[in-house]
């Protein structure tokens, strides 16, 4: 596997972290965004472009965007499967950033799911250290 | 949920795998250099093509359907995918690994089951 440059900023995990957290700021703004354009019922709207009319969803696919760099960076030195499990962190994000911005509620179950989620994060990263300790 | 939405779920999971491992694909061939990295812009712009289909078809699922009710199908696509690049890109997982995504994948269906 090639190496990435030094410093902490190009360490693709960094880079999958930023994703993580841009990725989750941008389906919360997307969410707002389609909350907005929800009464529209034109035919076009099994297509995602009624959405298009609302500048919630122009500055969350802003933050797509922005997450889609990281992450081809991190694709370059991470095998697929593990870094795209590793954007599971979103789903830690996502209620947190649900609960600051939107007032939603955390239950325990849900707590208890963002609990597994970081374990899960946790395994992965040891699996990718463990390969690239026999590389 | 509508047979149409469930067709649209199915298309664009189908989208999301194919899409990323066109991205991967490319990344790889740009990093290996040489005679391999010809190419591997075409390959990126066939990636990003594919995840705009994934991304359009996801806000008109989004549209139609509870966000609760979706976030249970978004949990099985990392499964989908480590799948897709078992196959495609001869990517092997050791225990680790499956154990992450394992308990990422359950992490999830809690999260969007309550």
């Amino acid at each position: 596997m090639p190496k990435p440059a030094p410093g902490l900023f190009w360490n693709p995990f960094l880079q999958i972290f930023l994703t993580v957290l841009l990725t989750a700021a941008a389906q919360i703004l997307l969410k707002v965004g389609a909350d907005y354009s929800a009464a529209n019922n034109s035919v076009w709207s099994w297509l995602g472009l009624v959405e298009l009319g609302s500048g919630w969803t122009w500055l969350g696919i802003l933050a797509f965007l922005a997450s889609f760099g990281g992450w081809l960076y991190a694709l370059r030195f991470l095998p697929l499967g593990l870094a795209f499990a590793l954007t599971n962190g979103t789903h830690i994000f996502v209620p947190i950033g649900s609960w600051l911005f939107l007032g939603e509620h955390i239950s325990l179950l849900r707590a208890s799911g963002i609990l597994l989620i970081i374990a899960g994060i946790l395994f992965l990263a040891q699996s990718v250290a463990k390969v690239e300790e026999k590389t | 949920m509508s047979l149409l939405a469930w067709l649209l779920v199915i298309v664009s999971q189908l989208a999301l795998v194919a899409g990323q491992i066109f991205l991967k694909r490319a990344m790889s061939r740009r990093e290996h250099g040489g005679e391999k990295a010809r190419g591997w812009i075409g390959t990126l712009v066939i990636g990003i093509a594919t995840m705009t289909v994934w991304f359009l078809l996801w806000l008109g699922v989004m549209h139609q359907v509870e966000l609760s009710k979706l976030m249970p199908l978004e949990g099985i696509s990392p499964l989908l995918i480590v799948l897709g690049a078992a196959v495609f890109l001869r990517e092997r997982l050791n225990w680790r690994g499956w154990a992450g995504v394992g308990l990422t994948c359950f992490g999830v269906l809690l999260v969007s089951a309550s």
